[in-house]
């Protein structure tokens, strides 16, 4: 017996299944199950105690208008905070490896500072200084200089603009961390010889320094997308009790709604289908134009 | 001179940025010292009058709310402690495997592994949750930690540090007389620590925030951590600001220390999982 | 490194195996001397307040069958959200609970996992409104003692009526609400009243004052009748031709932007149910004394004054371990006479049980509103307060009006009454 097992320990034949065993197990356990168990829901009408098979019907239903103003949610609100943390979380890192920034490692701490706070807290502090009426601070700096109050939580595009800032603010400092991570892996010797040829600070961003980060983009690129498609706190924070005509409904709110406020588990598998196929098409898409897994592999 | 123009300006800027950064967390820290019902009756301002200041909220979080909120901290520091430490050992246990052996299967693993890193999972915890009910972890811990414990993101990481270590050391290993888990537990782990600082840092900052997955599974008041706790402050038949506001200043403070005293591995935690991507 | 890494596989399992000990503390009811413990989820603070003062007399009249009742709030969507959750996995929910009308539909579905409440209810039944039982019933079985009538009001401003010289009093139908509306508008600058735009209210009052509702007797969908549409037409007038009205600073009566604003004399007036007097004590108290309660005015002739809106029905859960002692002790706090009373006492709230309605405590002035007897309002329309129907669908239809309907039509103006509410109404005719 003992043999057995000693055979085992140092079989390097059988260690590697022994090392991914965890992942196997977690990933049939709660992925494949979970996934196959969405299809299936995604066919029935779920109440307590009655199941029952009712064809397409969950899937007829989500061609709603509030189906396509939740996917026109997301993408705007994807376009939008990658149109934003990309291009300027790139200049602020170029500024802040400048030789010339004194105090560089605070600044660096203190703009990743509101990456670690809840979207709960941030959330709130939000809805605090984005208040509705004349009473939010906002607002109030608004009236001072003659524009009148914007109903931030009840209108679609102010609703949009908070939901933007609060992700712009809150992950910025990450991704200027990721890029001047990156800018300082690019060796110094490149822009030493461009120095050599005259070439000015514009020409060395664009011919050294931006195809250097492709790399860092890319990866930004792909967990901004991720991070798009999931997004579920700054649309509750803001209008956790009703929310008026689906302004910042999206679709993990929509899954969150109809699943679990409105009892149908049912329906919300059948969004939750459809987003996995969304996401897997990006992904899918992603793949064909940078080729990230190839390389990967 | 140019260049101390140029200087100061810079240096301005980041200023600027700082106050950006910063500006909403004062606003929250200032606005937990005023009482709320002044909020309300005369809406909100930027500089708050000194004798308006008041430690009432605080008083009021730590003493008279049912001292529930010391509950939601106690939840949130076991379930972060619980699921890095979890998340840690068998994420890098997963990673090394991927790393060092070649085997029939490996690279369709490495996929699910990089798939999975880029579906939100938010779309499966709907049958997640039934699992839970289930398996009887509803309102528990486990029903927490236990299906994002072998994180993708953690296993991919590991993977890519192992990568880079010399494969000499797990000959040597082999040569002692080693076991495969031994050479693992004795020889590469202590190699991977930098890797293990960084990743913990990530991961339980993770945990910390989480907030769509412990409101499903935790139920009651007690089991709640703070994020949960402090969302159900965000009542519309009651004004708990009071609490709310606190209770938010105080939810962040540990996380800035941990930031402040361990910066270095923060940096080098977000930055190999990017470079290599 | 080893030994930490070990350290951390022991720490974990140890905390795996013994999380079940720190977990779900609520469900242990161990009778300790003679007392039991009992849980309840209110969604309101202001209504743990009433529980508990019912809670100690009740402990005082039976102390054979103390109960420990311990009171857990949270929000309002939270809390119903997590009730949801609970039923349908058999753990966590609590003996006792109130449930808000807007969700309490959505637990007659299936198995209903909601205690049967007809043994206490029938023997009393004639006391009350009926159709605040009925709110809360399916095929004569009641599943929730109601907490108010709910009866619908206009909230004056006599300040800022005063001002523009106009007398509320005189204000008896809603045209001459529109008309009074623009007297006050010329005269200080405050708009006579606001709507709620992420709510109901003053549309449902206003449907269902005529004869309107969201669904019939049997549950069809009648979103889109007549009524409705040449109503929720009149509110748009209101606030896009005669501009006597807005939308609501926070778009509803519960956000807290609305709070400020009406308290400092933002609106001249306001349209709500009585149990809103209680937030103008909480949240308004400049206003202290400037407020009168007047009935609905009315569309036409033979109109209802008042409509028991809103309502929170509290219930006893099928996954109580002291169903009996908890159905007791919620007829205590919600069905005698005494209750009632402390119903309108504490909570400011108009009592389901009419034959309370006569009592002093009822008619004593209030000083907050113009030190007049507010109940005497109620009395007076006593026989018109109808109530909306509450069938399967109503949580659905409440839902999308307060979310699409209102939003759609009065502030995005990007849908005409007729085509938001037809729309909402096939979108219901699906669900069914």
């Amino acid at each position: 017996m003992h043999r057995v097992i000693n055979n085992f320990l140092y079989s390097k034949k059988y260690a590697p299944y022994i090392f991914v065993l965890p992942f196997l197990i977690s990933f049939s356990l709660f992925f494949i199950y979970p996934i196959i168990s969405t299809i299936i829901m995604s066919f029935q009408k779920v109440y307590i105690g009655s199941v029952t098979f009712i064809g397409l019907d969950n899937y007829k239903r989500l061609i709603s208008e509030s189906f396509f103003n939740a996917i026109r949610t997301n993408i705007l609100y994807t376009v939008l905070t990658i149109s934003y943390l990309i291009p300027i979380p790139i200049l602020i890192a170029v500024a802040l490896n400048s030789k010339l920034l004194v105090g560089r490692n605070a600044f660096r701490a203190v703009l990743f500072l509101p990456s670690l706070i809840s979207i709960i807290v941030s959330g709130v502090a939000f809805r605090l200084l984005f208040g509705t009426g004349e009473f939010g601070f906002v607002n109030s700096l608004l009236q001072k200089i003659g524009v009148r109050p914007i109903n931030w939580l009840l209108e679609y595009w102010p609703g949009m603009f908070i939901m933007v800032s609060l992700a712009c603010w809150r992950w910025s400092g990450v991704n200027i961390v990721y890029f001047l991570s990156g800018l300082q892996s690019i060796p110094k010797e490149l822009y030493e010889s461009a120095d050599i040829d005259g070439a000015n600070s514009i020409n060395k961003f664009l011919y050294i320094t931006l195809p250097l980060l492709k790399p860092i983009i890319i990866y930004v690129l792909t967990i901004s997308i991720y991070g798009g498609f999931a997004m579920f706190g700054e649309s509750f924070v803001y209008w956790n009790e009703t929310m008026p005509g689906d302004i910042g409904l999206t679709i993990v709110r929509f899954i969150y709604q109809e699943a679990i406020q409105r009892n149908d588990l049912g329906y919300g598998s059948s969004i939750g289908i459809v987003l996995l196929t969304i996401v897997f098409g990006l992904n899918i898409m992603q793949l064909k134009f940078f080729g990230i897994f190839k390389k990967e592999q | 001179m140019n260049s101390y123009i140029k200087k100061g300006l810079l240096f301005l800027f980041f200023v600027l940025l700082g106050i950006i950064a910063l500006f909403p967390i004062y606003y929250l820290l200032i606005s937990s010292f005023r009482p709320s019902e002044k909020m309300f009756r005369s809406g909100i301002v930027l500089f708050v009058k000194l004798e308006e200041l008041t430690l009432k909220n605080y008083r009021y979080l730590l003493t008279d709310s049912g001292r529930i909120y010391f509950y939601w901290y106690r939840n949130s520091i076991l379930i972060t402690a619980i699921y890095t430490t979890g998340a840690l050992f068998l994420t890098s246990f997963v990673g090394y495997g991927l790393a060092v052996y070649n085997f029939k299967g490996r690279n369709l693993i490495l996929t699910f592994v990089l798939f999975i890193m880029m579906i939100p999972l938010e779309i499966l915890m709907l049958p997640l949750y039934r699992l839970l009910i289930t398996m009887k972890i509803i309102n528990t811990y486990q029903g927490v930690v236990l299906p994002f414990i072998v994180s993708p993101l953690g296993i991919f990481f590991f993977r890519q540090y192992a990568t880079g270590i010399q494969k000499d050391y797990i000959d040597a290993g082999r040569i002692d007389g080693c076991t495969e888990y031994g050479i693992f537990f004795k020889i590469i782990a202590p190699l991977m620590k930098p890797a293990y600082s960084a990743m913990a840092i990530l991961l339980s900052m993770r945990s910390w925030n989480d907030f769509i997955w412990p409101l499903i599974v935790l139920r009651t008041n007690k089991m709640f951590t703070i994020p949960i706790g402090l969302a159900g402050l965000l009542s519309p038949y009651g004004n708990n600001y009071d609490l709310l506001l606190s209770g938010a200043i105080l939810a962040t403070i540990p996380v800035i220390l941990v930031f402040i005293f361990n910066q270095k591995y923060f940096v080098s935690g977000i930055t190999i999982g990017g470079i290599k991507g | 490194m080893k030994k930490k890494i070990t350290l951390g596989v022991v720490l974990l399992i140890v905390c795996l195996v013994t999380t079940p000990l720190f977990a779900g503390g609520a469900k242990e009811t161990k009778p300790a001397g003679g007392v039991t413990k009992l849980n309840m989820w209110v969604f309101n603070a202001l209504h743990a307040k009433f529980y508990q003062d019912r809670l100690e007399s009740w402990n005082k009249e039976n102390p054979n069958r103390k109960i420990d009742l311990s009171i857990e709030e949270y929000p309002n969507v939270e809390m119903h959200n997590k009730l949801t959750l609970s039923l349908q996995s058999g753990v966590g929910a609590p003996d006792l609970v109130d449930i808000n009308i807007n969700f309490f539909s959505n637990y007659l579905k299936g198995d209903i996992q909601l205690v049967e409440l007809n043994r206490v209810v029938d023997p009393v039944k004639d006391k009350f409104v009926q159709s605040r039982f009925e709110i809360y019933s399916l095929g004569g079985k009641v599943y929730g003692l109601p907490t108010h009538v709910g009866a619908t009001v206009v909230y004056y401003n006599k300040e800022i009526f005063d001002k523009a010289g106009v007398d509320f009093n005189k204000i008896k139908t809603w045209n001459d609400f529109i008309e009074a509306g623009k007297k006050v508008q010329a005269a200080t600058g405050v708009p006579m009243t606001s709507f709620e735009v992420i709510d109901q209210r003053p549309f449902w009052p206003m449907i269902v004052q005529r004869g309107g509702d969201y669904l019939d007797k049997d549950g069809n969908v009648v979103l889109d009748s007549e009524i409705n549409i040449k109503t929720l037409q009149a509110m748009f007038d209101m606030m896009h031709t005669h501009k006597i009205a807005i939308p609501m600073p926070g778009g509803a009566t519960h956000r807290e932007e609305f709070w400020p604003f009406m308290n400092k004399g933002g609106q001249a007036c306001l349209i709500m149910p009585m149990w809103y007097m209680s937030r103008f004590l909480s949240y308004m108290p400049d206003l202290k004394g400037k407020i009168y309660v007047r009935a609905m005015p009315i569309w036409e002739p033979g109109n209802k004054r008042s409509v028991g809106i809103g309502g929170t029905g509290t219930s006893v859960t099928k996954q109580s371990k002291n169903v009996n002692l908890a159905v007791d002790f919620l007829a205590y706090a919600k069905l005698t006479r005494e209750s009632n009373i402390k119903l309108w006492t504490i909570l400011r709230f108009d009592p389901p049980r009419w034959d309370v309605w006569d009592a002093p405590e009822l008619l004593a002035p209030d000083p907050y509103f113009g030190n007049e007897s507010v109940f005497k309002v109620l009395l007076e329309v006593k026989d018109e307060i109808v109530s909306p129907n509450n069938k399967l669908l109503s949580a659905a239809a409440q839902d999308l009006v307060r979310s699409q309907v209102m939003y759609k039509v009065l502030v995005e103006k990007s849908q005409t009454p007729a085509e938001a509410l037809k729309k909402a109404a096939e979108e219901l005719r699906k669900r069914k």
